[in-house]
C-alpha cells in the first residue's frame, strides 16, 4: 500500500471536508423531525403563495419514464405520447429521462425538470407514485400527471386505461383459437395491475372455452430476454399453444412464440408485425390525444376540477385503450365473435369481472350479480380460478 | 417434462457455456476477467448490429466474438500491460461495457433480424428423448458443443496450450525457454473475449433475436463462477453451464405446477445452485488452481 | 496508452527534494483524473455536446446552491458506506463487491425493524436501533461471504457477486409478501416508518443528517486501519499475507471480521436510505449503490478518507448524467462511460513497483 507521497494531501482533504461539514451544518437548521410524509392524499391545500394555477405558466413539460423509449412496450406507448405533445405544443420543450429507477432518485430527476422550467410532469411508472406526490407537496404550482396511481394530491392527478378489458377481448379470442385449451402468460412479478390482466385474460378465455387455463410464468425482471425465451420454451414444452405476456418489452416473447409457431397476443403495443402467422391480437395504449388534452388543461390553468384532477381512467369506449388488429389467423367469425362482445363492453352490458368470480382456492372473490369497482380491481391480490401459478401470500 | 428441463438446460446455458470455455482460457493462463460481463454485451450488442447491417448472421457471430475481443483487450492492457488488479479491473471493464452498450444499443431495441434459427439434425433429432435435447438447435450451440473438446485438446495436447497452462502455473519455465509469459497471458485474455462475445452473440442472434440493455442481467459473472466450480476443465465447464440453464428451465416448470412456492426463491434458485457446486468441488480442487490464479484469489493485490 | 508513468516518478529518490516529489505525485494524480473527463468530452463533442458547458453545468449545479450540493452529497452518501464495505477488505486484500446486497438486505432489515418494532419508540432511541438493525441484515449478508470465504475457501468476489442477485429477490419477496404494505393496494412495499424514525432534514434541501454518519464512519475506519494495532496488522495481511502468516496472525479469523465488519458498514448505507429519504423499502431501494461504492473505493485507491472524495465525484457525475439527459437528450448511460474511463486510468496509473 503506497499511502507514503499521500501523508500530507491527507490532511488537506481532512481539513477540506471539514470545512464542508460546518458550511452545510451552518447554514441549515437542525432538521424538522416531520419531514416529508408523501401520502397524505388531497389534504395539503395547494398554493399557499401561488395564486397560479398548477401546470400553468411553464416553458417546458417533464416525462420521466422507468425504462427506455424503444422497448416496444410500456415506455415506448408512453414515449409516443410525449411526443404527440411535443408536436402539439411547439412552444413547450419536453423534457425527458429514462431509465429512472423507482425510488427517490426520482426525486431529484423531477426536481431538475422543475428547475429547467417545466411546470407539468409526467412519471410515468408506478413506482413513481410517491417521489411525485413529496415533489408535489413542494411545488403547488406544479401540475403532476402519474401514470396508474391510486392516490392524489391537490396538484397530482393520476390517469390510466382499464386495460384489461381489451385483455379480456384478447383472452375471449385466445379462447376460441387455443386447441390444446392451455394459454401460458409471461409476467414479471406480482403487482396488481398484472394480477389484474392474467384475471382477465383468463376469464375471457373461459367465457368461451370453460375448461381453458392460463399458466402464468414469473420471470422476476421487466425485460430479460433471455428469460423471456426461456419462459416461451418452457410455456410451449408445457402444452400450450397461445403465448401472452405483460412485459415491459415484448418483442423477444412476441418472435421467440412466432419461431416456434405457435400463437401470441400482444401486451402494450401493436406488435403484428413480428408475428404474421401466429398474432392473434393484442391490447394496446393509445396515449397521443390523452396527454396532448392533459397538457393543454393544465397549460390553460384548468387543471383543478377538470376530469383529470384526481383518479382519471380512460376505458376502451374512450378509444384510450386499445384491441389491436387482428391477425390474419383469426377467422371471420372469431373477429365478428370478439367484436360483439367489444361492443357490448363499450356499451357496458358485458362487465368482464361480473360475478361470481371465483380464486385458485375455489373461494368466492365476487358475488353474482356484482360489478367491482376500478379502485378495487387496480388493487387485484389473487388469481382466478383456472390459473395455474402462485403468488406470494 | 425431464425432457423439456433438459432440452432448456442446453438452450439458456449455451450463452453462459461460450462465455465460460473463454474464461477457462484466460484463468488457465491466470488471470480472471470479470469483465466477461461486458465482453458478453459487447458480443450481444455487436453481433445484432451487423446482423442488422448485413442480414448475415455468420458475420455477427464473427463480429459479436471482436467485439467481446476489444473490450477484453483493455483487460489485458491495463492487468498484463500495466498490473492492476484483476478483479477490481475486470469490475470496471463490467460497468464500462454495461454503459457503452447501452449507450450505442440504443438505436438497436426496436430492430428485427433474421438470425439463427434451430436446424435439426436429420435422423439424430428422431431419435426419443436424446434427439430433441441435443440435436435440435441453432448452429452456434452446435458449435459450441465442438468447440468443448477443441479447447481441451488444445490446452492439454498442444504445445500452444502448455504455453498458456505454463503461463498460469510456472511463468519462470516460459522465461527460461525464451518466451514471454505476459504475451501468452494477453494472448488467452483475449481468445476468452472473443467466446465470450460469441456468448453473447449466441443470446442476442440465435436464442433472443433480440438487443435490450444489459440483456446478460448477470450471465457473465455465473460464467466465470461456473469455472471455479470446473476445476479449471473445459467438459466441466459445460456441465456447470447446462446445470445453470437446467436450474432456470426447472425453476420455470416448477412455475407451472402450480405449487405454492414464491417465484422469489425460485429465481433466487440457479444462484444458489452455482454457490453450492461451488462448496461442492471446493475441497477437491485446489491442489489444480493455476498458481498464479491461487494468488489472485487468495488476495494477492496485484496481477 | 498515454499513461505510460514517466521514468521521474518512479527514479530513485534521493535525487530530489521532497516538495519537488510531492508536487510530481500530484500533478500525476491529476493527470490521471483529467485525461478521462477530457476524452470523455472529445465523446460529448462527437455528439455535439459541448463539454465545458456540462462540466460548468455540473459545477453550478453542485456548488452554485445549497440545494444543489445537498442533492449531491444526499447522492454521495451511500456510495461512501458501500464503498467503505469494499475499502475495508481491499485492505486485508479481499474484494468484496457484495456492497449491494448488503445495502439491501440492511435496508430490509432496517424496514422490517422499523415498521414493526421500534414505531413507538423516541426519535433519540429508535434511529440508533434502526441503525443497528440495518448494520445487522449487512452483517448477516457479510456472515454468509465470510462463512463462504473461510470455511468453503470460496473467493468473496465470486460468492458476493453471486449473493447479490439473491438479495435482490430476498428483499422482492418481502416486499411482495411479510412486509407489504396492507393499505398500499397490493403494490410492492413496505408500509411507511414512524415519523420519529426519519433522519432530521436540513432545511431548503432533501438532505438528512446521514451523511454525517458515513462521514463519522469513514473516519473511524481510517482512523482503526491508520492508527491502531489491528489496522497495523489488517494492511500487513493485506499487502503481503505469507508475512502475515509467519508472524502468526490467524488469518481466517481477520478475513472473517474484516467481511462481516464490511457487511455492517454497507447495511447501514441501507438503513440511511430507508430512514433518511425513502421512508419504507422498495424491491429496488438502493439499486446499483453497491457497484457505485465500489468504484468510489477503487477511485480513491481503498483510502477511507480520499473516499469520502470520490464519493462526492461519484456523486457528482451521476446527477450530472440526468443534466445531460433532460438537457440535450442524450442517454444518462453516457455518464457510465465517463465512469468507466476514470476508473481506467486510476486502474492503470497505479502501476506496482518493484
Amino acid at each position: 500500500m503506497k499511502l507514503s507521497s499521500s501523508k500530507s494531501s491527507l490532511t488537506g482533504i481532512i481539513a477540506a471536508l471539514l470545512a464542508v461539514i460546518v458550511f452545510v451544518a451552518g447554514c441549515s437548521q437542525p432538521g424538522s423531525g416531520g419531514s416529508s410524509g408523501g401520502a397524505n392524499s388531497g389534504t395539503a391545500e395547494a398554493g399557499a403563495e401561488g395564486s397560479a394555477a398548477p401546470g400553468s405558466g411553464g416553458s417546458a413539460v417533464g416525462f420521466i419514464f422507468v425504462g427506455t423509449k424503444d422497448d416496444y412496450g410500456y415506455n415506448q406507448a408512453a414515449y409516443l405520447g410525449s411526443q404527440a405533445v411535443e408536436k402539439a405544443f411547439p412552444d413547450l420543450k419536453v423534457l425527458r429521462s429514462e431509465n429512472v429507477p423507482e425510488t427517490a432518485e426520482a426525486e431529484r430527476v423531477m426536481e431538475q425538470m422543475i428547475k429547467d422550467g417545466a411546470k407539468i410532469i409526467f412519471p410515468t411508472s408506478y413506482g413513481h407514485l410517491e417521489p411525485a406526490l413529496n415533489v408535489a407537496k413542494r411545488h403547488p404550482d406544479v401540475a403532476f400527471y402519474h401514470q396508474g396511481g391510486l392516490k392524489t394530491a391537490a396538484n397530482l392527478g393520476t390517469y390510466f386505461g382499464t386495460i384489461w378489458e381489451p385483455v379480456y377481448l384478447a383472452g375471449v379470442t385466445a379462447g376460441k383459437m387455443s386447441k390444446t385449451g392451455k394459454l401460458g402468460y409471461i409476467v414479471s412479478v406480482p403487482i396488481p395491475q398484472v394480477l389484474l390482466n392474467v384475471n382477465a385474460f383468463e376469464l375471457g378465455a373461459k367465457s368461451v372455452n370453460p375448461d381453458a387455463t392460463t399458466s402464468v410464468v414469473f420471470t422476476g425482471s421487466w425485460c430479460d430476454p433471455g428469460q423471456q425465451a426461456n419462459a416461451v420454451n418452457s410455456l410451449l414444452d408445457g402444452g400450450a399453444d397461445v403465448i401472452s405476456q405483460h412485459q415491459d418489452c415484448s418483442k423477444t416473447i412476441v418472435e421467440a412464440a412466432e419461431r416456434r409457431g405457435a400463437m401470441t397476443v400482444g401486451y402494450h403495443a401493436d406488435s403484428s408485425a413480428l408475428a404474421p402467422k401466429g398474432w392473434l391480437t393484442g391490447s394496446e395504449w393509445n396515449w397521443p390525444d390523452l396527454f396532448v388534452d392533459m397538457v393543454r388543461t393544465a397549460a390553460d390553468g384548468g387543471f383543478k376540477g377538470s376530469v383529470y384532477d384526481g383518479k382519471y381512467r380512460g376505458m376502451l369506449k374512450d378509444d384510450v385503450v386499445r384491441l389491436s388488429t387482428f391477425g390474419s389467423a383469426v377467422p371471420d367469425e372469431v373477429k365478428a365473435f370478439v367484436e360483439e362482445r367489444k361492443q357490448e363492453i363499450v356499451d357496458g352490458t358485458l362487465h368482464p369481472f361480473a360475478g361470481p368470480v371465483k380464486d385458485q382456492s375455489g373461494q368466492e372473490r365476487i358475488a353474482a350479480g356484482q360489478a367491482p369497482t376500478t379502485d378495487e380491481l387496480e388493487a387485484m391480490d389473487y388469481l382466478v380460478e383456472g390459473v395455474v401459478g402462485s403468488i406470494p401470500q | 417434462m425431464i425432457a423439456d428441463i433438459l432440452t432448456g438446460a442446453v438452450r439458456s446455458g449455451t450463452s453462459v457455456m461460450l462465455a465460460s470455455q473463454g474464461e477457462l482460457i484466460s484463468e488457465r493462463a491466470g488471470v480472471i476477467n470479470l469483465g466477461t460481463e461486458g465482453s458478453m454485451l459487447a458480443g450481444a450488442l455487436g453481433g445484432f448490429a451487423v446482423t442488422v447491417w448485413t442480414g448475415n448472421p455468420w458475420l455477427g457471430a464473427l463480429a459479436g466474438g471482436g467485439c467481446g475481443l476489444l473490450l477484453s483487450l483493455l483487460h489485458a492492457v491495463l492487468v498484463v500491460g500495466f498490473g492492476a488488479n484483476q478483479l477490481a479491473t475486470g469490475l470496471a471493464i463490467m460497468f464500462f461495457g454495461i454503459g457503452l452498450t447501452s449507450f450505442f444499443g440504443r438505436d438497436f431495441v426496436s430492430s428485427q433480424i433474421v438470425g439463427f434459427n434451430p436446424v435439426p439434425i436429420p435422423l439424430l433429432s428422431d431419435i426419443p428423448f436424446v434427439g430433441g435435447i441435443l440435436f435440435n438447435h441453432d448452429p452456434l450451440t452446435y458449435l459450441s458443443v465442438l468447440l468443448v473438446p477443441a479447447i481441451w485438446y488444445l490446452l492439454f495436447r498442444t504445445r500452444l496450450g502448455i504455453m498458456v497452462r505454463t503461463a498460469g502455473e510456472r511463468e519462470d519455465v516460459l522465461f527460461a525457454s525464451g518466451l514471454n509469459p505476459r504475451l501468452i497471458r494477453a494472448c488467452a485474455v483475449l481468445a476468452g473475449g472473443f467466446l465470450a462475445g460469441l456468448g453473447g452473440a449466441q443470446l442476442s442472434i440465435a436464442y433472443t433475436h433480440s438487443w435490450v440493455e444489459n440483456m446478460t442481467a448477470g450471465r457473465g459473472v455465473v460464467a466465470v463462477a461456473l469455472v471455479i466450480f470446473a476445476s479449471w476443465k473445459p467438459q466441466r465447464a459445460m456441465l456447470g453451464a447446462y446445470l445453470f440453464g437446467a436450474a432456470q428451465a426447472l425453476q420455470l416448470t416448477v412455475q407451472q405446477q402450480g405449487w405454492a412456492i414464491s417465484p422469489f426463491f425460485l429465481f433466487m434458485f440457479p444462484y444458489l445452485l452455482t454457490l453450492a457446486a461451488l462448496l461442492l468441488v471446493e475441497r477437491r480442487k485446489l491442489s489444480r488452481t493455476p498458481e498464479a490464479l491461487g494468488r489472485v484469489l487468495a488476495g494477492d493485490p496485484g496481477g | 496508452m498515454s499513461l505510460n508513468p514517466s521514468p521521474s516518478v518512479a527514479a530513485p529518490a534521493g535525487a530530489r527534494s521532497a516538495a519537488a516529489k510531492r508536487l510530481l505525485s500530484w500533478l500525476r494524480q491529476l493527470l490521471v483524473l483529467a485525461i478521462p473527463f477530457a476524452l470523455f468530452g472529445l465523446f460529448l463533442l462527437a455528439y455535439g455536446v459541448d463539454p465545458l458547458e456540462l462540466y460548468g453545468s455540473m459545477l453550478v449545479s453542485t456548488f452554485g446552491d445549497l440545494y444543489g450540493f445537498g442533492e449531491v452529497l444526499l447522492k454521495a452518501t451511500p456510495f461512501v458506506l458501500t464503498g467503505l464495505a469494499a475499502a475495508l477488505p481491499a485492505k486485508a486484500g479481499l474484494v468484496n463487491v457484495g456492497g449491494e446486497g448488503q445495502l439491501a438486505v440492511g435496508a430490509l432489515f432496517a424496514a422490517w425493524f422499523g415498521v414493526f418494532y421500534l414505531g413507538g419508540l423516541p426519535a433519540w432511541i429508535g434511529i440508533p436501533a434502526m441503525l443497528l438493525a440495518g448494520a445487522l441484515g449487512g452483517a448477516l449478508w457479510g456472515l454468509a461471504i465470510a462463512l463462504l470465504k473461510v470455511k468453503g475457501r470460496l473467493n468473496e468476489t465470486i460468492t458476493s457477486v453471486l449473493l447479490n442477485y439473491v438479495a435482490v429477490f430476498l428483499v422482492g419477496f418481502f416486499v411482495h409478501g411479510p412486509l407489504k404494505d396492507p393499505e398500499s393496494f397490493n403494490w410492492p412495499f413496505s408500509p411507511e416508518i414512524a415519523p420519529t424514525l426519519r433522519l432530521p432534514i436540513f432545511d431548503g434541501t432533501r438532505l438528512h443528517v446521514g451523511f454525517v454518519i458515513a462521514a463519522a464512519i469513514a473516519a473511524i475506519v481510517w482512523f482503526v486501519l491508520a492508527r491502531t494495532r489491528l489496522g497495523y496488522r489488517i494492511r500487513v495481511l493485506g499487502s503481503n499475507r505469507l508475512a502475515a502468516e509467519r508472524a502468526g496472525m490467524r488469518i481466517g479469523r481477520m478475513y472473517f471480521w474484516v467481511l462481516i465488519a464490511a457487511g455492517a458498514i454497507a447495511g447501514i448505507a441501507g438503513m440511511i436510505e430507508i430512514a433518511g429519504i425513502e421512508g419504507r423499502l422498495r424491491a429496488t431501494t438502493g439499486a446499483n449503490f453497491g457497484y457505485l461504492g465500489f468504484l468510489a473505493a477503487m477511485m480513491a485507491w481503498n483510502h477511507p478518507l480520499r473516499l469520502l472524495l470520490t464519493a462526492f465525484v461519484l456523486g457528482m457525475i451521476s446527477v450530472a448524467g440526468n443534466t445531460l439527459e433532460i438537457g440535450s437528450g442524450l442517454p444518462a448511460s453516457a455518464v457510465t462511460i465517463l465512469m468507466g474511463l476514470v476508473l481506467f486510468f486510476i486502474l492503470g496509473g497505479k502501476r506496482r513497483r518493484g
